[in-house]
């Protein structure tokens, strides 16, 4: 009898242990890799994350896709490229996710791209913003790449198009970039594209990243008349840089990277300094009634306020993914690379509607006429606007 | 042009106080171990941490709070920060040795180099499962407004990091030339054996030695967090230049590597006026350079290795 009931229960929970992996493997995985705990982007990494997971929700309440639902494997990389590098590994060979998201730093996403392309593995990167992060790795090669977020290029396109429409104001101007590969990346571009302008550059200047004094590079721009400097650099350099500004009382028209953005440049710089710099994101403050539901939704887990635009990018990204599997009806990489190539059906995202957002050349879904220029105000990132930017066309924006 | 090179100066000798600060930490423990904690620039960050974290204490927010909003702490809470600070670093200075050095020093190998490098390891995952990696603003215990003279431009806390450089350097050169507790230490460091047979308790000396060095590793992270803003990654830039002041000025001599560390912000800070991206550069060669010709520093006496 007692051998009788064991065989039963062990029938059971094999019954069961079969149902379920049946059901696990049902699911479409999708996996995200990026600095979820290690460095202040993390903050930026983790937002994605609770875009991605709200879209996820959001699908899977509609039915998934294929008659599947979707799963989210979360993958830290701690902002070391040899993690992040492991951690695709582990996500494609481990986990079988069938598309990865992410990463948080521009640099792990070219540490890895060419695992994505050598295993046909599409992924929608929507944190960094670093602009050879969606070229093809070869001319005319197939390209795995894709990016719903901010792109360091389009964004200086769009500045240096400012700047050369200001020609009253900018009769000298000025570069300045930090000496990591996101500041270098940055200052390549906004060399060539001053080029493209034909914007004079008077003085280029770099500094640390970690440094708390760079009254000697200004006072060198100070010294070269120059009125408006472009400055490539991340949140806390950028607050040092202003606070350098005070010392010297040197307060040129100053344009930067969107990382300006984040709460850190805000703290360090102080509510007077702030309000300096000009730049530019995917979202402001002033939020459409979608992306206030969404925040509303997920805004009390987020870190800070200024990265919900990271949680837009997420939860486009994912939709934008389901849509190109809905229309390859697979999930399989090749298939899914050239629907999201080529996508017939507009997707309703929280940012916009994205109607062929990419194609075999643009990997890109979010361009400069996307993007929204931005000054902070009373500890909010408010949207700026001038005469300026009101005439600029298209037509401005060279890259 | 003057006016620049005298703000270069300034913002050089400001920036040159917190390293001379962390290089003479290094060179106490030098001087009286023959050992060096290779992760004095994770003691400054901690240290920056267990101010900041003793400033929520009395403005009655939680701990792990990584931000002050508008609370600003008044001169009392800035002084008990302060001697949170020192206290709790040289207590995990003491901790240090104890369980990171001692057993290890005296054997073959560089264990103990290893030990310094994973204890800065977990104080740095500790700090990061409490405060996260963002990076916290201070508030200066002397205000944040410019003081210029001259055309020149500063804030008070670089001013304060300056001063307490030199006020430390100068009390620190008179404790160990002028005191029987300096005078125990020195002779720890030229021969511990003799020093003990002389009745000098070189195990104390040794603790000593960490407790001070890493309590100076406090005082650094406590000065630079209003200026640099507290993150727990803020120390390794800080460490490794303090640590090439001191190789400069020589390890062995305590006021050397004050001077070391003031020369190294005064040549960065003249660089940055020359040419920014040849900086790091011209530090490290000049290093290079200078344990070339003298191995043991500017201002160092030749030692013998002992462990």
């Amino acid at each position: 009898m007692k051998t009788i009931r064991l065989y039963k229960t062990l029938l059971a929970t094999a019954a069961f242990a079969a149902f379920s992996a049946g059901a696990y493997a049902q699911d479409i995985k999708l996996g995200y890799n990026g600095d979820l705990s290690a460095s202040p982007s993390a903050q930026s990494g983790q937002a994605a994350v609770l875009g991605m997971e709200a879209a996820i929700a959001d699908l899977n309440a509609a039915g998934g896709a294929l008659g599947r639902k979707f799963t989210l494997v979360t993958r830290d990389d701690v902002s070391a490229p040899p993690k992040s590098i492991q951690n695709m590994s582990d996500l494609v060979d481990n986990e079988k996710v069938v598309a990865v998201f992410g990463p948080t730093n521009s640099g792990n996403a070219m540490a890895w791209k060419h695992i994505a392309n050598q295993k046909k593995i599409p992924v929608l990167g929507n944190v960094g913003s670093g602009t050879d992060i969606t070229k093809p790795m070869s001319a005319g090669a197939d390209n795995y790449m894709f990016r719903v977020s901010m792109v360091d290029r389009e964004q200086v396109a769009a500045l240096m198009a400012y700047v050369k429409r200001n020609a009253a104001g900018s009769k000298v101007v000025g570069l300045m970039a930090e000496t990591t590969g996101y500041g270098q990346g940055g200052l390549k571009d906004m060399e060539e594209i001053a080029k493209l302008q034909d914007i004079k550059i008077a003085a280029t200047e770099r500094f640390g990243v970690g440094d708390t004094d760079m009254t000697s590079q200004l006072s060198k721009m100070k010294a070269a008349n120059v009125d408006t400097v472009v400055v490539w650099a991340q949140g806390t350099p950028i607050a040092q840089l202003v606070r350098s500004m005070e010392k010297i009382n040197y307060f040129p028209l100053t344009l930067t990277s969107w990382a300006a953005d984040n709460i850190t440049f805000y703290d360090a710089a102080g509510k007077a300094l702030a309000e300096k710099p000009i730049f530019m994101r995917t979202v402001s403050e002033t939020r459409t009634p979608a992306q206030q539901k969404l925040f509303d939704r997920i805004g009390s887990k987020l870190k800070a306020p200024g990265s919900f635009s990271f949680a837009l990018h997420g939860y486009d990204s994912v939709l934008l993914l389901a849509q190109a599997m809905k229309q390859a009806n697979s999930t399989e990489g090749a298939a899914v690379r050239v629907a999201l190539e080529d996508l017939k059906t507009p997707v309703q995202g929280v940012l916009k509607t994205y109607e062929k957002p990419f194609s075999k050349t643009n990997h890109e879904a979010l361009t400069a006429k996307d993007l929204v220029w931005i000054r902070w105000k009373d500890g909010k990132l408010m949207p700026y606007s001038d005469a300026l930017i009101g005439a600029l066309k298209p037509a401005d924006f060279k890259q | 042009m003057v006016e620049a090179l005298l703000q270069a100066l300034i913002s050089g000798l400001a920036v040159g106080g917190a390293y001379a600060l962390v290089a003479l930490g290094f060179s106490i423990t030098f001087t009286t171990t023959k050992t060096l904690n290779f992760s004095h620039g994770e003691f400054v960050s901690a240290g920056a941490f267990i101010g900041m974290s003793a400033l929520f204490l009395v403005l009655g927010k939680p701990l792990s709070s990584t931000t002050f909003g508008d609370a600003v702490p008044g001169a009392g809470a800035q002084l008990f920060a302060l001697v949170a600070a020192l206290g709790v670093m040289g207590f995990l200075g003491w901790l240090l040795y104890v369980l990171g050095v001692r057993p290890f020093a005296g054997r073959p190998g560089m264990a103990w180099v290893m030990s310094t490098l994973g204890f800065g390891v977990i104080l740095q995952s500790v700090g990061l499962a409490i405060w996260g990696p963002k990076p916290v603003v201070v508030p200066a215990p002397v205000g944040d407004t410019v003081i210029r003279m001259f055309g020149v431009g500063v804030r008070p806390q670089e001013l304060l990091t300056l001063g307490v450089a030199v006020v430390v350097m100068i009390g620190f050169d008179r404790v160990m030339n002028r005191t029987m507790i300096g005078k125990a230490m020195r002779a720890v460091a030229q021969n511990g054996n003799v020093a003990s047979l002389m009745g000098i308790n070189t195990n104390a000396m040794m603790i000593g030695a960490f407790v001070v060095s890493s309590a100076l590793a406090g005082l650094s992270g406590f000065l630079l967090a209003p200026i640099a803003q507290a993150s727990l990654f803020m120390g390794l830039t800080v460490g490794l230049k303090g640590f090439s002041g001191a190789m400069i000025g020589g390890l062995s001599n305590p006021r050397g590597c004050v001077i070391g560390g003031f020369l190294l912000g005064v040549l960065e800070s003249m660089v940055n006026l020359w040419q920014a991206q040849w900086r790091e550069v011209a530090v490290f060669a000049l290093v290079i350079l200078v344990l070339a010709f003298r191995p043991t520093g500017l201002f160092g006496r030749s030692t013998v290795e002992k462990v």
